[in-house]
């Protein structure tokens, strides 16, 4: 039994709702936890075992642009794990919410929150949940087999709808997302109490669970503002050959430098090893 | 955004490769162009002749020291005015062959641009002239190099002998110019002499002796003159004051003396008789007549004072002294008359030796100039002279061609190797072209364009504490559409090589 294990173990005994399931021929990462191929569930959350869905393998992470914790020579899988320590520290153990926003659309603001999640998803004592804030230009449903079941805009638009029907799984261990949904709403609806309640339930409901919001780019400020007020941090994404310091420093100005996490710089060209 | 130097190779390997498919086509691009030009580049085959040239000027030797010639100037643009005359390029279109297709005028004013443009005529130190001819052709490259000699070493000996020609007529102009000038100063010498034949070189001497000699002999007679005029002055004071005033006192002198004696005759009378008594009475008469006589002298001595004529009466002029004092009075009158006239004479030949002299001076002043003048003009003559002969001798050579100073140096040879840019230079400036005008063209991009290509750069721009640089993420059939893309660039990189390698081996064979 490694080290891990007798920690968790020690845990559970603690809490009562962990469980170590070690899984067979995937590689074993240390500290992570692994999304493995098998039909069975690699889940370390009981309840979140009871709803997921069937993992999704390497070939469809890939695709998906999801990074994989068995590659962990890959530069981005290094730089997202990084990033994930530096969050926590920051939050000192403490879950959190944290909201990537793009400074300008087409930054890859949602490829940095959904492998942010995914990060998070690799600490098998950690879970994730990933909201998709950018009602004009939804992404977050693509991870889904059904992408057209209600979201964030169906559960602030109907009173009737259930929280648990819209936290969804997306076929990676301990990771969830609430897709945008079918409904335009206006961006008021985040001003509303209804999502200050919904994010203050999801933030303390669990304390492992990590929320990021995958938010519209910085150049909608209104927008920008009612999001980073729900939020604990702001990440700000730029892209290589795309961002301006001048847009930099606009999207600084509006969010300040107390919920300011960092920025990140994204799709820096380099060449990979591929022979 | 400006980078910091360590930056720029890494951004510039990312940059690269981020527009890989962008380089490649302009290295493809650049390199086909370079090789087109390369293609439409002429081969050059460059024939060259040296001629040794001693090409001094006819008319700098002959005008030494006496006039100043202008610069010589430059051999090479001489020469090369020479060979680019009308003249000589029709003479070497017709032997290059060029006439052959019966060119428009155009067409011929075209074809001696060219010819020109491929001609460079140059100066190896200082007497060696270097022509050399650029041509597709290496025999029409020879051909017409020793053509280009040939011709311009003719026209060089013809130019030579017009400009001793020139130069002889010239100096012979000169020289009978100046034979006239001399002539006139001569023949205006002769007639200010036979003008002035009383006015000699050396004259001034005796003027000057004569004027001193004059001066001297006006001042002794004016002393002269003064001293009669004193003599006269006193003579006659003597005469006619003196001996009157002498005369009339004396008188007076006998009358008082008769006056004394009549009153001691008186006074003895009065001892023995009355007033009464006739002779005392006779008596008193007699003195009464002297003091009137005295009386009247003292009036007639006065008067004689105030109107100062002196009547002398008869004993004054029978007295020899006063005699003897007229005499001399009316010689000194004479003396002071010739005087007065030997002043006036020697006064008239003081004017005329003065206004001789001044005529004498100027006479000399003028002859002074035309002497000068002589003298000068007879210098260049003789100097003039003596350059027409040697010009003469010039010119006669010059016509004989005995004076030839040209000589083929290095004659033309049929150049065998194509020379300036070759084809194999094209190919690999193509290369080096196609490698640097991408990277220069990335490196600009980097320089000018504001979006952010440095993770690192946006720490430092806006003192982030956390900057996190994210790679481009490859999924699996990305990697696999890139391995299929840089192969596929790899092969277009190395076809373009190897095709400008194989155009280069079949330029070189001869193939192409």
């Amino acid at each position: 039994m490694s080290k891990i294990e007798k920690a968790l173990n020690k845990a559970r005994e603690g809490r009562g709702n962990l469980q170590v399931v070690p899984v067979a021929g995937a590689v074993h990462v240390p500290g992570t936890a692994v999304v493995a191929d098998s039909a069975a569930h690699p889940e370390t959350i009981p309840r979140m075992a009871k709803s997921e869905v069937r993992l999704l393998g390497a070939g469809e992470l890939a695709q998906r642009g999801i990074i994989q914790p068995q590659h962990s020579e890959d530069p981005a899988v290094q730089v997202f794990r990084e990033l994930r320590t530096r969050i926590v520290q920051k939050s000192q153990g403490q879950n959190a919410v944290i909201l990537v926003a793009p400074v300008s659309k087409g930054c890859g603001g949602s490829f940095i929150a959904q492998n942010l999640g995914a990060a998070f998803a690799f600490d098998m004592g950690k879970t994730a949940l990933l909201i998709d804030c950018n009602l004009k230009s939804p992404s977050v449903h693509r991870l889904l087999a059904n992408g057209s079941a209600p979201g964030l805009t169906d559960y602030l638009e109907k009173p009737d709808l259930d929280l648990a029907e819209i936290i969804r799984p997306v076929g990676i261990a301990r990771y969830r997302v609430i897709t945008a949904g079918k409904r335009e709403i206006l961006a008021e609806h985040f001003m509303s109490g209804k999502m200050k309640r919904l994010m203050d339930t999801l933030q303390r409901r669990y304390q492992e669970r990590f929320i990021i919001m995958d938010g519209p780019p910085m150049s909608n400020i209104s927008d920008i503002r009612i999001l980073s007020e729900l939020s604990d941090y702001v990440l700000v994404v730029a892209r290589y050959g795309r961002s301006t310091n001048r847009q930099i420093d606009s999207c600084l100005g509006a969010i300040g430098d107390k919920k300011l996490l960092g920025i990140v710089f994204n799709d820096e060209p380099r060449i990979p090893r591929i022979f | 955004m400006s980078l910091l130097p360590e930056q720029i190779p890494r951004a510039l390997v990312n940059e690269s490769f981020h527009s890989r498919r962008l380089v490649v086509s302009i290295f493809v691009i650049v390199n086909v162009v370079v090789l087109t030009a390369g293609f439409l580049w002429p081969k050059g085959y460059t024939a060259s002749t040296s001629i040794l040239v001693d090409e001094r000027t006819i008319i700098q030797p002959l005008m030494q020291g006496a006039a100043v010639a202008t610069d010589a100037l430059d051999r090479s643009r001489n020469a090369r005015e020479v060979i680019f005359g009308r003249k000589i390029m029709d003479i070497a279109l017709e032997h290059g062959g060029w006439l052959k297709t019966q060119p428009s005028v155009e067409e011929r004013e075209l074809l001696i641009e060219g010819i020109k443009k491929r001609t460079v005529i140059s100066t190896v130190g200082k007497n060696i002239l270097r022509i050399e001819y650029q041509d597709v052709d290496p025999m029409r490259a020879l051909r017409v190099t020793e053509k280009f000699a040939e011709l311009f070493m003719q026209e060089s000996i013809a130019a030579k002998a017009a400009e001793s020609g020139a130069a002889f007529a010239f100096i012979e102009k000169q020289t009978q110019e100046y034979q006239d000038k001399l002539a006139s100063t001569e023949q205006e010498l002769k007639e200010l002499r036979s003008s002035t034949l009383d006015v000699r070189a050396g004259s001034e001497g005796e003027v000057t002796t004569r004027l001193n000699d004059l001066y001297r002999r006006i001042d002794t007679a004016m002393q002269e003159l003064r001293e009669a005029e004193v003599k006269g002055a006193s003579l006659e004071r003597q005469v006619s004051g003196e001996a009157e005033s002498t005369a009339a006192i004396s008188r007076e002198g006998q009358y008082r003396a008769r006056i004394a004696d009549l009153q001691a005759k008186l006074d003895t009378l009065r001892l023995s008789y009355h007033d009464t008594h006739p002779d005392i009475v006779q008596v008193k008469q007699q003195i009464q007549d002297l003091t009137e006589g005295i009386n009247t002298q003292r009036l007639r001595r006065e008067q004689t004072k105030r109107s100062g004529k002196s009547e002398p009466d008869e004993s004054v002029v029978n007295n020899p002294v006063y005699q003897q004092l007229r005499r001399e009075q009316s010689q000194n009158q004479a003396s002071v008359d010739a005087l007065t006239a030997r002043i006036e004479e020697l006064q008239r030949q003081l004017q005329s030796e003065v206004s001789r002299g001044k005529r004498m001076h100027s006479g000399d002043a003028r002859l002074a100039e035309l002497t000068r003048d002589y003298q000068i003009n007879r210098d260049i003559y003789q100097d003039l002279l003596r350059r027409r002969e040697n010009a003469r001798v010039s010119m006669n050579m010059d016509s004989d061609r005995q004076g030839l100073t040209f000589k083929i140096q290095e004659p033309a040879t049929l150049p065998l190797a194509p020379t300036g840019i070759r084809f194999s230079h094209f190919v690999l400036g193509g290369m080096l072209l196609g490698v640097l005008i991408p990277l220069g063209l990335l490196y600009a991009r980097l320089q000018l364009d504001p979006r952010i290509r440095i993770g690192s750069a946006i720490a430092v721009a806006h003192k982030l504490p956390m900057v996190t640089v994210v790679p481009h993420m490859w999924s699996p059939a990305d990697l696999k559409a890139l391995r299929w893309e840089l192969v596929l660039l790899t092969l277009v990189v190395v076809a373009t090589v190897a095709a400008s390698g194989a155009l280069s081996v079949m330029r070189l064979i001869k193939v192409l």
